[in-house]
């Protein structure tokens, strides 16, 4: 495996916490900026990706789509007030070329509610596609929730 | 049974009422699993699709009753009680798979596709002593077998012996739906799992309701999916048990009623950032683009677009849920078509941008019913008391109607 430089893995550190802090803080805004303009983001299960099975959660296939999911959370869906707490742990890098890295890392949400009933909503893996440059930024964020089932629903990104 | 003393005296006004009181009452519940899951309806179990080989198996429930359905060797689908006749014990755990037999890991009793016992662990004991009684009848002792049938690739199940035949249970109506959604062999594309925080009863009554659906999913109005000023109706079967909601965008008569007004569900100004996705394939030659079909008590078909799914509700106890959805297409579709319905998911299921509504309004209703006076009611007369077809009317609350007078004829209320 090549090795990865300190500045590298730093990058891809960086792109991590500003995308759980865009979702965590509610700044869903500047989630959509973490991705490259073609890109792909989907949320799927376990059940679903180890069976080849296609359908998607959700699915963003270009930025567009993902403003556009950020709209339906702010001005179109009717859902409870809730907030996620990102997790993170186990980073595995494995560089493709000079400017272009696989990941994958494992993930958990913790959903808290008004109420303030939380549960785990979600954990499971990510696997990513990077590029890097002054900022790194996602070309490709695949969620696989080892889950098949979703509490209620899933309007915030994972 | 049915000379018991009503549990409930439902309200005079008929099944335009639906008293608070059964989505609470824990020995309503006990009845419905005795009534209605053990009683004469047919239960949706899976698709055909799901089991094209010998032993290919999936689990379910009808009710809370656990079920494997399987494929044989003969190639006939048979519905077995998912339980061991020595201990009870669940014998598939797995959601689905292959199996030569059925062997239970707690002590070995093995039944084959037909849910005989073919074997007992130490049947004559050891070194000839302990063992079964030498009259013990292994024939008597097998899985209990449930009636099953597949009706154009859709396999339902009945522990009742009195039920008409799946497509009398549906009327003609009905049945012609399923066999337009099924007119060609199908390919699962994936599934979803939602747990609902409500009465399994709470979501039928909502995937019989076509005025909340343009109100409440803010998304179908805004982005002219689907508005009730478009053309569709609602067709019925067995006399308002099942139902089909329908639409078709290419038809709205009275946009007006949405432009001018003042519903939330109409945003103004916006527009989407990429709606590639909303680019339908016109599939069906009826230039309908919505149908949601209700079958009697817990299974729905539904066409959003070009996403084509079952939905069936499974009972988690009084207060919650659990929404399966099997999501399929056609094993002739374009790559473009497929792409589509994959891209389309993003309308429906548990994130769907048009139903993601249905997990959390359930909820609403299971926490704004608790603790009411015993004679509250939901009060249901949008498009009058009656139960009857109605073609052209939308902003009808009839399936609904329909839902209850079915529950109440099977309930005994």
């Amino acid at each position: 495996m090549a090795i990865v430089s300190d500045g590298v893995r730093h990058q891809i550190e960086a792109l991590n916490t500003r995308y759980i802090r865009a979702i965590d803080d509610d700044a869903l805004e500047e989630w959509p900026k973490l991705f490259t303009e073609e890109c792909l983001y989907r949320i799927t299960t376990r059940e679903n990706f180890s069976q080849n099975l296609p359908l998607p959660l959700m699915e963003c296939a270009s930025r567009g789509m993902l403003i556009d999911r950020v709209f339906g959370y702010r001005r179109v869906n009717v859902y409870e007030p809730q907030r996620y707490t990102h997790l993170l742990s186990g980073l595995i890098i494995e560089p493709i070329d000079a400017t272009h890295i696989r990941c994958r890392q494992n993930y958990a949400v913790i959903r808290t509610m008004v109420t303030g009933e939380m549960m785990i909503f979600s954990a499971g893996l990510y696997h990513d596609r990077i590029v890097l440059g002054d900022e790194a930024m996602f070309e490709e964020r695949i969620v696989v929730q080892e889950s098949r089932r979703i509490d209620t629903l899933l309007v915030i990104p994972i | 049974m049915r000379n018991e003393e009503p549990l409930i005296a439902w309200p005079k006004e008929g099944s335009t009422r639906a008293p608070y009181r059964v989505m609470h009452d824990p020995e309503i519940y006990r009845q419905e699993m005795e009534r209605i899951f053990r009683g004469p309806a047919w239960h949706y179990l899976c698709l055909e699709a799901e089991l094209p080989n010998p032993g290919d198996y999936r689990t379910t429930f009808i009710g809370e009753v656990p079920i494997i359905v399987c494929r044989d060797e003969d190639g006939n689908i048979n519905a077995l009680v998912n339980r061991c006749a020595h201990k009870g014990a669940m014998l598939c755990i797995e959601p689905h798979g292959n199996r030569k037999q059925f062997a239970c890991v707690y002590h070995a009793w093995t039944y084959d596709l037909k849910g005989a016992l073919t074997s007992i662990a130490f049947q004559r004991g050891l070194a000839g002593k302990g063992g079964m009684p030498k009259d013990f009848d292994v024939s008597k002792h097998g899985l209990a077998r449930i009636r099953v049938e597949n009706f154009c690739g859709m396999v339902f199940g009945t522990f009742s012996d009195k039920v008409e035949d799946v497509e009398t249970y549906l009327g003609p109506d009905m049945a012609a739906h399923v066999r337009r959604i099924f007119n060609r062999p199908i390919e699962i594309i994936g599934y979803y799992h939602q747990v609902l925080p409500n009465n399994w009863k709470l979501y039928m009554e909502n995937s019989r309701d076509p005025y909340h659906a343009t109100i409440l999913h803010a998304f179908y109005a805004t982005f002219k999916l689907n508005r009730l000023s478009m053309l569709g109706g609602v067709a019925l079967g067995k006399e308002g048990w099942h139902n089909l909601l329908y639409s078709a965008a290419e038809r709205d008569i009275q946009k007006e009623n949405y432009e001018g007004g003042h519903l939330r569900s109409v945003i103004r100004d916006v527009g989407l950032a990429d709606s590639t996705f909303l680019d339908r394939i016109q599939e069906f030659d009826d230039g309908i683009t919505v149908a949601i079909q209700s079958i009697f008590p817990t299974c729905n078909t539904q066409q959003i677009y070009n996403t084509l799914a079952i939905r069936h509700t499974v009972p988690l106890g009084l207060e919650k849920a659990e929404l399966h959805w099997t999501c399929f297409g056609y094993k002739d579709d374009t790559p473009e078509l497929r792409r589509m319905r994959n891209l389309q998911a993003n309308l429906i299921g548990p994130a769907g941008y048009v139903s993601m509504e249905d997990g959390s309004v359930g909820g609403y209703v299971q926490r704004g019913t608790a603790g009411a006076e015993e004679d509250a009611a939901a009060v249901m007369e949008m498009g009058g008391r009656t139960i009857e077809p109605q073609p052209g009317v939308r902003a009808t609350e009839v399936a609904l109607r329909g839902f209850w007078q079915a529950y109440r004829d099977l309930m005994g209320l």
